[in-house]
């Protein structure tokens, strides 16, 4: 039974047993050892956990760039974790818009073409107009003609954001979305992933910083492939008050 | 009983739904194939554009790189060109002197047959006599050659060509007088002392047209000029006017031994009937020379028109040889540009990466890298392709040239060949960057 779309509030991820083994050269790495966890629509999450924590790796079959060696992952329904590579392709098109820490734009193109690109391969109708329609979310409808060498970090950010918009998609990942931009420019980028929150977007972050994970309603925390703790954060505290909270 | 039917049933209910999917699979591939170079024609055209901008991006190492495509496209245009343009050039030289034209000249043929003919004799009875009873030869006339001396006043010129033959000479070889008249059936019965002079003869007599009527000496012998032949131009550096024509009863009288040992030469009455009209004088010859059945033939027939068709084979394999050794190059290039390629692959791994994250297919990817070789190996070709025909368009400007022109098929194959390059070589790299994993692309320093 694949259902197709699921009313708010049922889960929209729904991870069970998850495992994944990498081989590195001879060593085989145990990377997942059985997660399971279940995200509802419009929940704002951290992943966090130490280098090696598995978070990565989960970040990459979350996004369905890597499908997981045992277990399963449901995605509105829909198991995706046997799914080919092709079809893989479409649901990273067309269900999750990806946000890297180091931007990945393509250099030597509007901002607005890259805004367009996950829509050209998606072959929708009216690119352009979706396209600057996402830019305007983010506010940068006057930089659209602006080639990325003469955008400034936050900027180049907010474009990439409006990329992972332009399909509308269930799912925002995003990878240290703040790793590679000052404080001040961090915060302008956590109010855009607030305020897109705030209008019904699913949202998950994956960061080791605790001021990020503060501003969220939900944190993971994973440890040696498994899931330490998994907080719901009711009334998020401002970020300097936050209590640290270790992974026990 | 009822749950057999129905297992039954379902089972060729789900056979023939598998049937049909097969079927739907087997009808349903070309389309797919069309669906799949046609159907998303505009991303083709943005992966052309893209592919266009990333060319541009990178000036100096495009160049570089099409280098290779750009001189194998000009040299072959040029070489082409060249050998066709010299090819045309002797052909229409042939037929200029007409397809129906035979040439037969005497000839012991080699080894033993050949010493047990005896003499070989080739005389102006066995002339008239195919003259007569050959109803396919329209016209007819001996042909001899010598060389003579030829002086004007003053003036001396030594070894000028010297033909013998009747008046018919002119229709048979198309080789007319344009100043004064040729010489007439009874000069020639009379043997008379009369000549026609060629325009190179004249030049280097240091004579004008006021020549004709004039006498001229023609070794010791005193000949009047009766006219001027038309200027027939130069094969390969040896002219044609450089000749005398005089009556070949005349020729005989001043080279009496020639008289045994006649070639000739005949216009066939179409040029269907040259087969026919060759087997009525092989008949005619070997009968009035006694030659007996499995004997060799005592002559040699030369036809116009197998001429011709031996020279066309020898140009277009000269054409094929010569085009086969510039397609290497076309090879060279092609692995330059799939080593730029490879490199290119490497360098834009994060790009591969980023664009297989927002929902690029494998595909996506090999037609975007696919399209940016086919682009830069055709650039490359348009550009050969410009070079070659600026060549040929100053090579044909040289005044003792031959006219050079660019056959169109040769650009097309040019063109075509050139973007095959790119598809072969584009292949490999461009299968590296689809089979890429979007993670290990995307984490690529």
């Amino acid at each position: 039974m694949i259902a197709s779309s699921t009313k708010p509030g049922d889960a929209l991820i729904e991870l069970v047993d998850l495992e994944k083994i990498y081989r590195v050269g001879t060593e085989l790495v145990h990377a997942l050892r059985g997660v399971s966890v279940s995200i509802r629509e419009n929940e704002y999450v951290a992943i966090m956990g130490p280098s090696g924590s598995g978070k990565s790796t989960m970040m990459n079959i979350l996004g369905c760039l890597d499908v997981p060696t045992a277990g399963k992952y449901m995605l509105r329904g829909r198991d995706v974790s046997t799914l080919s590579q092709s079809r893989l392709a479409r649901i990273r098109g067309r269900q999750i818009g990806f946000v890297f820490q180091t931007f990945e734009l393509l250099p030597r193109t509007t901002a607005l073409k890259n805004v367009e690109l996950p829509l050209m391969y998606a072959q929708v109708s009216r690119k352009k107009q979706r396209a600057m329609t996402a830019l305007q979310r983010v506010g940068l409808e006057d930089r659209a003609t602006h080639r990325p060498n003469q955008l400034s970090g936050g900027q180049k950010q907010r474009v990439a954001i409006a990329r992972a918009l332009a399909q509308t998609p269930d799912i925002i990942l995003a990878d240290e979305p703040t790793g590679n931009l000052d404080s001040k420019t961090g915060e302008e980028i956590m109010a855009i992933f607030d305020s897109l929150h705030s209008e019904g977007q699913t949202i998950i972050i994956v960061t080791h910083e605790e001021e990020i994970a503060a501003r969220c309603r939900r944190v993971i925390r994973l440890h040696d492939g498994r899931i330490a703790t998994d907080n719901i954060v009711s009334r998020p505290k401002p970020a300097t008050q936050y209590a640290t909270v270790t992974a026990q | 009983m009822a749950t057999a039917t129905s297992i039954q049933n379902a089972s060729t209910a789900g056979s023939g739904m598998q049937a049909r999917n097969l079927m739907r699979r087997i009808v349903g591939l070309p389309w797919r194939a069309v669906n799949w170079f046609g159907g998303s024609a505009e991303r083709h055209w943005k992966n052309i554009a893209a592919a266009i901008i990333q060319v541009c991006a990178n000036k100096s190492r495009s160049i570089l790189t099409t280098l290779g495509i750009i001189i194998a496209v000009t040299s072959t245009i040029t070489v082409v060109s060249f050998v066709q343009g010299f090819g045309s050039y002797v052909t229409d030289m042939l037929r200029g002197f007409g397809t129906n034209m035979v040439f037969v000249l005497p000839s012991s043929p080699g080894g033993m047959q050949g010493r047990m003919l005896g003499r070989v004799v080739m005389d102006i009875e066995d002339i008239k006599a195919v003259g007569s009873q050959c109803d396919k030869v329209r016209r007819i006339s001996p042909m001899m050659f010598s060389n003579v001396t030829v002086e004007y006043g003053h003036e001396k010129v030594e070894r000028v060509e010297l033909q013998g033959a009747t008046e018919q000479f002119q229709t048979i070889r198309n080789f007319y007088v344009d100043e004064g008249r040729f010489y007439g059936p009874i000069d020639v019965d009379n043997g008379a002392y009369v000549c026609a002079l060629g325009r190179e003869v004249l030049k280097e007599l240091g004579a004008d047209e006021s020549i004709v009527g004039d006498y001229v000496y023609l070794d010791e012998h005193r000949f009047k000029v009766l006219g001027l032949l038309e200027k027939k131009g130069a094969v390969f550096g040896d002219s044609q006017d450089r000749l005398v024509l005089i009556p070949h009863s005349t020729g005989i009288k001043m080279f009496p031994f020639l008289s045994r040992f006649l070639p000739f030469v005949l216009e066939v009455t179409s040029e269907e009937d040259v087969e026919e009209a060759t087997l009525q004088l092989t008949q005619v010859l070997r009968a009035r020379h006694n030659i007996q059945p499995g004997q060799p033939n005592d002559f040699r027939i030369l036809r116009q028109d197998e001429l011709l068709r031996d020279f066309e084979q020898v140009q277009m394999v000269a054409t094929s040889v010569l085009t086969g050794i510039v397609g290497i190059s076309l090879i060279v290039g092609g692995v330059g540009i799939m080593n730029i390629m490879l490199v290119s692959v490497t360098e834009r791994t994060r790009e591969i990466g980023l664009r297989k994250s927002i929902g690029g297919r494998r595909r996506d990817i090999l037609a975007q890298f696919l399209t940016e070789a086919v682009v830069l190996s055709t650039l490359g070709g348009i550009v050969g392709t410009v070079l070659g025909y600026s060549i040929c368009y100053v090579a044909s400007l040289h005044p003792s040239m031959v006219e050079v022109t660019v056959p169109v098929w040769v650009v097309a194959v040019a063109l075509g060949f050139s973007a095959g390059v790119g598809v072969i070589f584009g292949i490999i790299p461009a299968f590296k960057a689809a089979i890429l994993h979007p993670i290990d692309a995307l984490r690529h320093e």
